[in-house]
Order: C-alpha cells, then sequence, then structure tokens
C-alpha cells in the first residue's frame, strides 16, 4: 500500500530515511534538479499514507535512432520498505513513461554483478544482460568478490518499439566492453 | 591592432580564469588595457577576476564604468553577468540586458537573457511584459507559455497583494487561450493550464480538457497532470465519480496506488459528508455502498494474496472509517482485520507504522488486541518469526498506560529486550558486514526504554547503560544509522559532544542532508565550542554544514532557467518553493546565531566584526524562515502517551526553534547596533549588493527598534530558565548604556568620510555616490546638547555575574551539560558587556563626552564577572581531573549481557569526551579572562 506520485525539489528534505543507508547516494542537488528539469515525467516517489517517503526512481531518455531508450539512474528503497514489490511497481511507470512519452526501444539499467537478488529480480522483471561493463563501478582493486564487485551488468528490456527484441541478445553476460564505452 | 589580434590576445585570459588563475588573469588585462584602456571586455574580464580573487572594492569600480557604457556585445554581457552575479547585484544584470535588448531590440537572443536575468531576479512582471513582447516579435508559443507562468508566479510570490492575484491568474487565462496551438500538445503546457483553470475555479472548462480523449491520455500517462486533475474533481465536489474511476482502474488495471483506494473510500461514505436530508436513510445508503466497496477490496485481497498488502489495509481503513461514521455492524471486525493484518505481515518491518493509526481501541477489543500480541511465540528460529516478535514488543510498548510507565516496570522490560536481542543475534551472523542485523530493533527498542528509565529517575546511568548497548548493537551491525542517530543523542546528553559528533560524521551526511540533520550535532552547539581555546572542530563544522546554502544560491536559479528553456512548467513553482525553503531557512540561520556565539569566544572583539556581523543579522531578522529540520528520522518507540524519542532527549529539554532563533538575534542586533557606527543611511551606501527581500511576517509600522524591544512570551518560553536570565539581562544592559551610544555615536557624514578615506587607501579609488562635506567631518566634534546623566546600572546587571555564581553552585549536583550551559552563558554575558562598552573605551571619547562616571561603573561591573568567571573556570578545570579519576569511573555501570571489558571501554571514552570538553571550557573562559580584563 504506497502512494505513487512524481518527484518534488522539496522531497530532497524528506529522503533522509532512503538516503542515509549506504546503499543509497546523496548527490549535490544540481544532480537531482538536472532530472528533474528535463525528465520530470520519468521521476516518482512512492510514499506511506504517513506521509514518510519509502522509495524513488529517477530516470532519462537517451541515445540516438535505435539506441533511443529510456535509462534507470537510480532506484531506491527504504531498508524498512523493502521486500514490499515498491521496486517493480515504480520501474512499471517508468517502462510506461518511456514507451508511451518517449517512445523509446528499450529500458536499461546497470547493476553490479555480485548484487544477484537485485538482477534475479530484474530478469523477473523482463530484463536480460546485454553486455557486461568492466570497471563500471570504479578500478579501486579487485575486493573480496573479485572482478564481479566493479564491474556492471548493462541489462535491457525492450519495449513496444521493438517488437522484434533487437535490442536485446540471449549472450550478452559474454559481451565485454570498458567503462568508456557506455554513456 | 586587427581585432583578430587582439582576439588572440584575449583568448589566454579567459584561459587563466577557467583555470582559476586569477592573479595571471589581472597580469594580462593591465597590460591589454595600457594598449586599450577603453576595451569594454578587458575591463570587464579584469572586474571578474577581482572578484575572484576577493578583491570586492577594485571590481566595483571596473564594473560601474563597464556599466556605464551600457554594453551590447556577447562576450562582455556574458562576463558581466558573472560579475554581477557574483557580486550578488542581480538588479543590475536586469538593468544590463534592459538596455542591451533596448538597443537592439530585434536580437532574439537578449531578448531571451533579459528574460532569464528578470527571472533569476524574481522580476516576474517584467519577465512577463518581455516574453509577451517576444511573442509578438518572434511567434513562437513557448514565449506565450513563459509568459502565462510569469504572471502565476507574480500571483504566487508572498509580496503580491491577495487582491491582485486573481486578476493575474485571469491574465494568465486569458493569455493561454489565445494560445494558437492547444495546450495539450504538452504535457507540462497542460498542466500550466489545468493548475490556472483550478485557481480560478473554472471547473467546465477544466472538465472539458479532461473528458477529452487527449485529456484522459495524458493524465494517464502523467503522474503531475493527473495530480492536478484529482485536486479539480475533489474541489468540484465529484467525489463520486472519482471514486468510480478510482475502482475501474482498481478492478480492471490492477491498479494499486494508495490513491486510488482512499479515492474509493471517499466516495463510499461521501452521502454522510455531505450534509443529507434525513440522516437514517443516509446510513443506510452508506451500509450498502460500504458493502460493495468490502466486496471489492476483498477480491482485491483474494487476487493479490501476500504479493501485495494494499487490500487488507484498505479493509482496515473501511471498517475505521465506518465506525467514525457510526456505521459498522460488526463490532469484533476492527480486531479481526488487525490479527489477519498481522499474521500476514507481522513479518515486515513496516507493519508496526502500518497498522499504528489503528491501535486506538474500546477496551475489549483492546484486552483482546493486547492478548493476541502476547501470544506471538517468542522463540524464534528464523528471521520472519523474529521480525514477529519485534513487531508485537513495538505495538505492546506503543500502547502502555501511564500506570504502567514506572521504572520497575521499564527496567524489566528493558530487561528482556535486551536478552532477547542477545538471543537472536546468531541470526544475523552469516550476513555480510554491509547489512543490517535483524535483531537491530530489538536494542532500538531499549535504547528508547533506557532513555525513558532516565527520564523517571533522573540517573544518568541510564544514559550510559543505553550508549553501551547501542554501542555493542553497532559492532554487530556496522551500517545501522538508526543506532547511531540515538547515541548521538545519548552522547550529547551525556556530555560527550566529540563522540557524538564521531557518530554523525560516520553517517556522511552530506549535501542537502547537512540542512535536514545538522541540528543533531549543532543545536545549542556553543555549550560545547571550545572556540576560545583555539579549538574550532564545531565552529569548522557550523562553516562546512552551511556550504549548501552557497550551492543552492549559485545553482538553483540555473535550474529554474533550464525548466524554462526545456519547457518543463509543472517543475518551475517546485523549483522556486526549494530555493526558497533553503534560501530562508531556519536551520542556516539557527547555525549562524551559533557560529557566532563561537566567533566572538575566538576571535578579537572590534568594529569590523560588529559592523559586518550586525548587516548580516539584519538581513536574517526580516526573513520568513521555514523549518526543514528533519525529525522523523530518530527511532522512536515510546508509548503512545509520551512524548516521542526526540522531545525526550532535546538537550536541556528544551526544543529551538523560531523563538529561539528570533530572541538570539533581537539580543544580538540590538548589541551590535548601539556599538557600531553604522546606522541605516551610512548602511545603504555601504552595500555592495543587493537588499535581501524582507519576507518576515512582522507588523510593518514597527520600527526595527521597536521590533528588537518586543518581548513575545511565546518565544520566551522555548528558552531554558538560563538562557532567559541571560536575555533579561541583555535587555537590561542594553536599556541603561542606549542613550550614552546614541549620545556618542559620531554622525552618519563622518562615518562615511571614514570609510571614504579607507577605500581610497585600500583601492586607489574614491568611494561612489558619496559626498564628503568639507568640514564637520572630524571626530573630536562638539556637541550642542549636554551628555545625559550618568545613571546607576540597573539591578539585572548589577547582580547578573553574583546570581550565575549561584546558580553555577546549584547546578553542580546536575548532569554535565547543565553544568556547561550556564558557564558557556556566564561567557557570554561577559561577551556582551565587552561589546556593550567597546565604544567608551578610548579615553579621549570618555572625556570629551563626559561619561567618566559611567565608566567607572563598568569596572566595577567588569571586576565582579571576572572574580565569578575565574571561579567558575577553576572549577570546571578541577571536575575536569576528576572525571579521569578511577573512583568516577566506576560510576559506570554497563549490563550484565556485556563484556565487562567492552564496557569499561566504551566509559573510558565517555570520560574523556567529558574531561575534554570541561577542561577545554574551563581554560577557554581563563583565555578570555586574560583577553577582557
Amino acid at each position: 500500500m504506497s502512494v505513487l506520485r512524481p518527484f518534488k525539489a522539496s522531497d530532497m528534505f524528506k529522503f533522509n530515511n532512503i538516503n542515509l543507508d549506504i546503499w543509497t547516494e546523496t548527490y549535490g542537488i544540481g544532480f537531482y534538479l538536472s532530472y528533474l528539469s528535463r525528465w520530470p515525467d520519468l521521476c516518482c516517489v512512492q510514499e506511506a499514507p504517513t506521509g514518510r517517503m519509502m522509495g524513488y526512481v529517477l530516470g532519462k531518455a537517451e541515445g540516438s535512432n535505435a539506441e533511443w531508450h529510456g535509462h534507470v539512474t537510480a532506484l531506491t528503497v527504504a531498508p524498512e520498505y523493502r521486500r514490499l514489490s515498491l521496486a517493480r511497481r515504480m520501474m512499471a511507470l517508468l517502462e510506461m513513461v518511456s514507451d508511451e512519452i518517449y517512445k523509446g526501444f528499450f529500458v536499461d539499467l546497470f547493476v553490479r554483478c555480485t548484487n544477484t537478488v537485485a538482477i534475479d529480480m530484474y530478469e523477473g522483471l523482463g530484463y536480460s544482460v546485454y553486455r557486461r561493463v568492466r570497471e563500471y563501478y570504479g578500478s579501486l582493486g579487485i575486493g573480496k568478490g573479485g572482478r564481479d564487485e566493479e564491474d556492471a551488468f548493462d541489462m535491457r528490456k525492450p519495449l513496444s518499439r521493438d517488437p522484434n527484441r533487437r535490442s536485446v541478445r540471449p549472450n550478452g553476460r559474454e559481451m565485454i566492453v570498458s567503462a568508456h564505452d557506455v554513456s | 591592432m586587427s581585432t583578430a589580434a587582439l582576439d588572440r590576445q584575449i583568448r589566454p585570459i579567459y584561459d587563466a580564469l577557467d583555470t582559476g588563475s586569477n592573479k595571471s588573469a589581472i597580469v594580462a588585462c593591465n597590460k591589454l588595457l595600457k594598449k586599450h584602456p577603453k576595451n569594454e571586455l578587458v575591463k570587464a574580464l579584469k572586474a571578474l577576476a577581482l572578484v575572484r580573487s576577493q578583491k570586492v572594492e577594485e571590481s566595483l569600480v571596473l564594473c560601474d564604468e563597464v556599466l556605464e557604457e551600457k554594453p551590447t556585445s556577447d562576450a562582455v554581457l556574458t562576463a558581466m553577468m558573472h560579475v554581477l552575479r557574483g557580486l550578488g547585484r542581480h538588479n543590475d544584470m536586469v538593468t544590463m540586458f534592459e538596455e542591451a535588448y533596448k538597443q537592439q531590440p530585434t536580437n532574439e537572443e537578449l531578448g531571451v537573457q533579459t528574460f532569464f536575468a528578470n527571472v533569476r531576479a524574481n522580476h516576474w512582471k517584467s519577465a512577463q511584459q518581455i516574453a509577451t513582447r517576444m511573442h509578438k516579435q518572434f511567434q513562437e508559443d513557448r514565449y506565450l507559455y513563459w509568459s502565462v507562468i510569469s504572471s502565476v508566479l507574480q500571483a504566487k510570490d508572498a509580496s503580491t497583494p491577495k487582491t491582485i492575484r486573481t486578476i493575474l491568474y485571469k491574465l494568465a487565462h486569458r493569455m493561454i487561450t489565445s494560445s494558437p496551438t492547444p495546450s495539450y500538445l504538452n504535457a507540462d503546457r497542460f498542466h500550466l493550464h489545468l493548475s490556472i483553470l483550478s485557481e480560478l475555479a473554472l471547473f467546465d472548462e477544466a472538465r472539458k480538457l479532461l473528458d477529452s480523449d487527449v485529456g484522459r491520455n495524458i493524465c494517464a500517462t502523467s503522474l503531475s497532470c493527473n495530480e492536478v486533475r484529482r485536486e479539480l474533481w475533489k474541489r468540484q465536489g465529484l467525489v463520486r465519480e472519482e471514486g468510480e474511476r478510482a475502482e475501474k482502474l482498481i478492478r480492471e488495471k490492477g491498479d494499486r496506488n494508495w490513491l486510488e483506494f482512499l479515492a474509493v473510500l471517499d466516495a463510499t461514505f461521501y452521502c454522510l459528508v455531505i450534509s443529507p436530508t434525513t440522516l437514517e436513510d443516509a446510513k443506510k445508503e452508506c451500509a450498502t455502498k460500504a458493502q460493495e466497496t468490502r466486496v471489492l477490496f476483498t477480491r482485491v485481497v483474494e487476487e493479490d494474496g501476500c504479493k501485495d498488502r494494499s487490500g487488507l489495509l484498505a479493509l482496515l481503513e473501511l471498517e475505521k472509517r465506518a465506525r467514525d461514521h457510526g456505521v459498522s455492524e460488526e463490532p469484533t471486525r476492527l480486531v479481526d482485520l488487525m490479527e489477519r493484518y498481522f499474521n500476514e505481515t507481522g513479518d515486515k518491518v513496516c507493519c508496526f507504522e502500518d497498522l499504528k493509526p489503528y491501535t486506538v481501541l474500546g477496551s475489549d477489543e483492546y484486552c483482546r488486541w493486547i492478548a493476541f500480541l502476547e501470544s506471538v511465540p517468542s522463540t524464534f528460529s528464523s528471521t520472519d518469526g523474529l521480525r514477529r516478535l519485534i513487531n508485537a514488543y513495538k505495538f505492546l510498548r506503543h500502547s502502555l498506560s501511564s500506570l504502567e510507565i514506572t521504572a520497575d516496570m521499564e527496567s524489566a522490560r528493558v530487561a528482556l529486550y535486551a536478552k532477547k536481542y542477545m538471543e537472536a543475534l546468531p541470526l544475523g551472523s552469516d550476513l555480510p558486514t554491509t547489512e543490517l542485523q535483524p535483531a537491530d530493533d530489538l536494542v532500538l527498542l531499549a535504547g528508547n526504554t533506557f532513555i525513558s528509565l532516565w527520564k523517571l529517575t533522573e540517573d544518568d546511568n541510564n544514559l550510559f547503560k543505553a550508549a553501551s548497548l547501542l554501542e555493542f548493537a553497532l559492532t554487530k551491525s556496522k551500517q545501522s544509522f538508526l543506532i547511531r542517530l540515538v547515541l548521538i543523542r545519548v552522547y550529547r546528553l551525556l556530555g560527550a559532544p566529540s563522540l557524538a559528533l564521531e557518530h554523525y560524521r560516520a553517517m556522511h551526511v552530506k549535501q542537502v542532508q547537512h540542512d535536514t540533520l545538522s541540528h543533531l550535532i549543532l543545536s545549542r552547539a556553543s555549550t560545547f565550542s571550545l572556540a576560545a581555546t583555539g579549538e574550532l572542530t564545531l565552529a569548522t563544522e557550523c562553516l562546512e554544514s552551511t556550504q549548501i546554502y552557497l550551492s543552492n544560491s549559485q545553482e538553483t536559479g540555473d535550474f529554474v532557467v533550464r525548466a524554462f528553456t526545456g519547457e518543463k512548467y509543472s517543475q518551475i513553482p517546485e523549483f522556486i518553493l526549494f530555493e526558497d525553503r533553503l534560501e530562508n531557512s531556519l536551520q542556516r540561520d539557527t547555525v549562524k546565531v551559533e557560529h557566532l556565539r563561537m566567533r566572538l569566544t575566538h576571535e578579537p572583539i572590534t568594529s569590523d566584526i560588529i559592523d559586518m556581523e550586525l548587516i548580516e543579522l539584519k538581513f536574517i531578522f526580516d526573513r520568513t524562515h521555514h523549518d526543514n529540520r528533519d525529525f522523523d528520522i530518530l527511532p522512536s518507540y515510546q508509548p503512545r502517551i509520551s512524548p516521542n524519542l526526540n522531545e525526550l532527549t532535546l538537550l536541556l529539554g528544551k526544543p529551538e526553534g523560531h523563538g529561539w532563533l528570533a530572541t538570539f538575534l533581537q539580543v544580538y542586533i540590538r548589541a551590535f547596533q548601539q556599538s557600531s557606527d553604522l546606522d541605516d543611511t551610512v548602511e545603504e551606501k555601504l552595500l555592495i549588493g543587493d537588499r535581501p527581500k524582507q519576507t518576515a511576517d512582522c507588523d510593518r509600522h514597527l520600527s526595527l527598534r521597536e521590533r528588537l524591544c518586543e518581548q513575545n512570551e511565546e518565544h520566551l518560553k522555548t528558552l531554558t530558565s538560563d538562557e532567559l536570565a541571560f536575555v533579561h539581562y541583555a535587555g537590561a544592559l542594553a536599556d541603561w548604556l542606549e542613550p550614552y551610544h546614541d549620545y556618542t555615536r559620531p554622525p552618519p557624514a563622518a562615518v562615511l568620510a571614514e570609510a571614504a578615506k579607507q577605500t581610497e587607501l585600500k583601492t586607489g579609488h574614491p568611494l561612489k555616490g558619496i559626498d564628503i562635506p568639507l568640514n564637520g567631518a572630524s571626530h573630536g566634534h562638539k556637541k550642542d546638547e549636554e551628555p545625559p546623566a550618568v545613571r546607576d546600572p540597573p539591578e539585572l546587571v548589577a547582580k547578573h555575574f553574583e546570581k550565575l555564581k549561584i546558580r553555577f553552585g546549584e547546578v553542580q549536583s546536575k548532569s554535565p551539560v547543565d553544568v556547561l550551559h550556564v558557564a558557556t552563558l556566564a561567557q557570554e554575558a561577559y561577551l556582551l558587556f565587552i561589546i556593550e562598552s567597546l565604544r567608551f573605551k578610548p579615553a579621549s571619547v570618555v572625556k570629551v563626552n563626559k561619561l567618566s562616571g559611567l565608566v567607572s561603573s563598568f569596572k566595577c561591573i567588569r571586576n565582579g564577572a571576572i572574580s565569578v568567571l575565574k571561579e567558575i573556570s577553576a572549577e570546571l578545570i578541577k571536575r575536569a581531573d576528576l572525571e579521569g579519576t578511577s573512583e568516577h569511573r566506576k560510576c559506570f555501570v554497563g549490563l550484565e549481557e556485556l563484556d565487562p571489558d567492552f564496557v569499561l571501554g566504551v566509559a573510558k571514552k565517555v570520560i574523556d569526551a567529558r574531561k575534554k570538553v570541561f577542561e577545554g571550557i574551563g581554560k577557554g573562559l581563563g583565555r578570555i579572562i586574560t583577553t577582557y580584563a
């Protein structure tokens, strides 16, 4: 049970319960404002009936020609509201807007290769690995999780404008590119 | 020289500016200016380099020269835009672009820049006029929409009188309907159109737009348009239609947005809300409706299962509302549903928050609910079981009655929570260190209970126990910011501010979070500040936390402009609101005052500091403040009838807020104003940037002096008794000295002449716009009137330090924070006296104004104050030594569950932190006594 509503600039005053968690980064105000000043319809919040923020998603539309797509920049849910399918619903909205308003060919996102929970979830939502991006999360040396720690999977899901599923491929996990090849 | 050659020589200046080498930029400009003394661009670039190297006065001269030339070239305008922004002169920027646009009225880019200059300065009326003109001339739709939203923003501006607002909305409406293309071509234009119709209550017109196919489509894909639509329908009383629409979405589209469920619920009870003809019929109708809604929600529950909890919660809300309206037929249904909800979602953390609104129950139901919670198994083999138990504990604690909140019972509870916590720890032992432990909430419950016990017993040992248990929990759950939050509050209460700061820093608070969270560490921080000894940790923390306000004033305006360029009209009012909330943040100015209090203990008190702070504080005094502080983040698990965790753990038991800020501003502005030579006319001449808008909601008929002397009982109530005594003392001191200050202060002309002399010495240019009279500007002027008769100091002043001595003796037996509070306020009272008496320090001033009688009573007060401060200082240093003894360490008793060595470690840290602050404040006082002996 949650309210789905647009992300507003003043939500920055309210997102501490989400952003104090170590997995969520707090950026400068310019970061949020730049998303809101260009793709406000790809940014939304889930809120409890008490008005407490539960999670939010920030997205953008980018690419050219057949690469024109919706991109999930940040998707986060406060620790106390996990396991409630909130992410699923925010993704559904972002996909719908990417499809109907922006007429993108697909939606994509990056996820740490070690984050199996998230990868499973995205696969459940219809995403598949398109390629593996080397050292996407900084090259601070190989950590506990080996290469998986710093590499990212670029995962994609085709939209209605790509009925032949040209934007995805079955062997994505084997396609390796370096970080500066992706935007 | 050809233009190309000049261009080539100018390029390195840009490079130097881009890389931040302002010095070499200035050198390069000077070289070029020798050959081309009239070149506007070089002058503008030099002005920019000067501003960036903080040489404001020199930059001003060049800046004004360029402005007088009324530049039109793109390069000069751009450079000047940065100069003026750096100087805070937005109004001059507007004039500059307007002049340029006037000279080249066909230059579209100049028109756009002029429009944006007005936007940045919030000049909505001129912005609207420019946009209208541009629309006529360049025939682009977007200029029409710019004009529309400018009118809307003018209507929303706080300074616009209410009577004009409707006229402005009507104007906006007329313009938007005159658009050659319909607004629905773009969701943000549509949004703007709808909000205007909503403001003017033009419901039929709105309906027409919304009922069209395009309108429907937009609302189906745009959350923000749908938000306005919802609002419109509600205001129009279309509650039933909204309910039907929502029902369809829930039923057919599987929509689970809680707003849709609320719409169905509102529609269900609508017949009872709209004053029905006969209550009985309406109740009957409502009961039927409720039954239908129940069927709908039950179907949702069946469809979703445990995938989504909306259905079940909607059933609960339905039952609660039915009860509130007296149409519930099943007395047991509510608790049935609560139990069911608990059974299905009790393993989720949010179960407690979800059900909390429904837990106000009649006595039979209450007993049943409590019995149900008590039957939740207290043994667990899985995290799901553990979460159920935790949720049950939270509910049980939440519903405690006052009879159940006694020291004994709370002790028993805390022991239970701690025991269960230890038992539950193994469940999370395999989790990576980056994960939160499932048992954390048990420790938070224990922490809350220890704090409640501390309130009941006033025994600081309870705080220490809380600290040691929470510290232990943090070794198990390294990323738990909730544990850190409670620790921060506990350490401050224990008088161990450095430990609180450590935890605060470990939370990596950054960017906008400084505004919402810095109160945790900076509220009344001068109580702990060691700035007098030169240790500037807290003072620096104050400055760091204010960086965000600088980014706000530099960046947010740019994004407003970007939203205009991208035509994201739905965002523009939101951005402006955001900017305003940060710019006029209560926390910002509270920190400002705390920092000032620290600064005065550290830097020598001179007229420079006083003048500068005076101007800043006066601006702050004219603001309407927004409270953005986040207190909800503190995990409060206190009984419903008790104060929450925030209220329980406020330093010195008093909240800091609007009243506190206003009172301290009054004290300092009044003292600084008396001590300063700047009166309003002088200030006006010397001010460089734009004067900020006065937004404070005050009686405009009152003079500043009257506003400074106003006593607001509500405000004073928020102070501690010691702060109140300080404020009374400050008022009496100012009242007493006012006539002497007014008599002695040099006339404005003399002050300006002095300022002009200083500027000329510094920059080689005279101060602009100031005519200095040839005579009468000297210091030793003769006065026509006699000096005011010297009066003895009022008792509030004469006896203040004596009273402080007694008070300091009283608080010895209390918490360290009370001791430090009294000590630092005594120090502050003395410094305020120094500020107030600074003017009368030079013997010549005293002689000329015949004030030797006054000065001799100063000596008396000063000697009395110093002897008291000396005693306090010595006492604090003694106490610091005492903290370190092993005797003292024994006072810290930990929990039996914890390893004694671990507890000892925590005790040692607390003792060291206390020792440091006692010693630092004691020594700092000593320094201040020597500096101002």
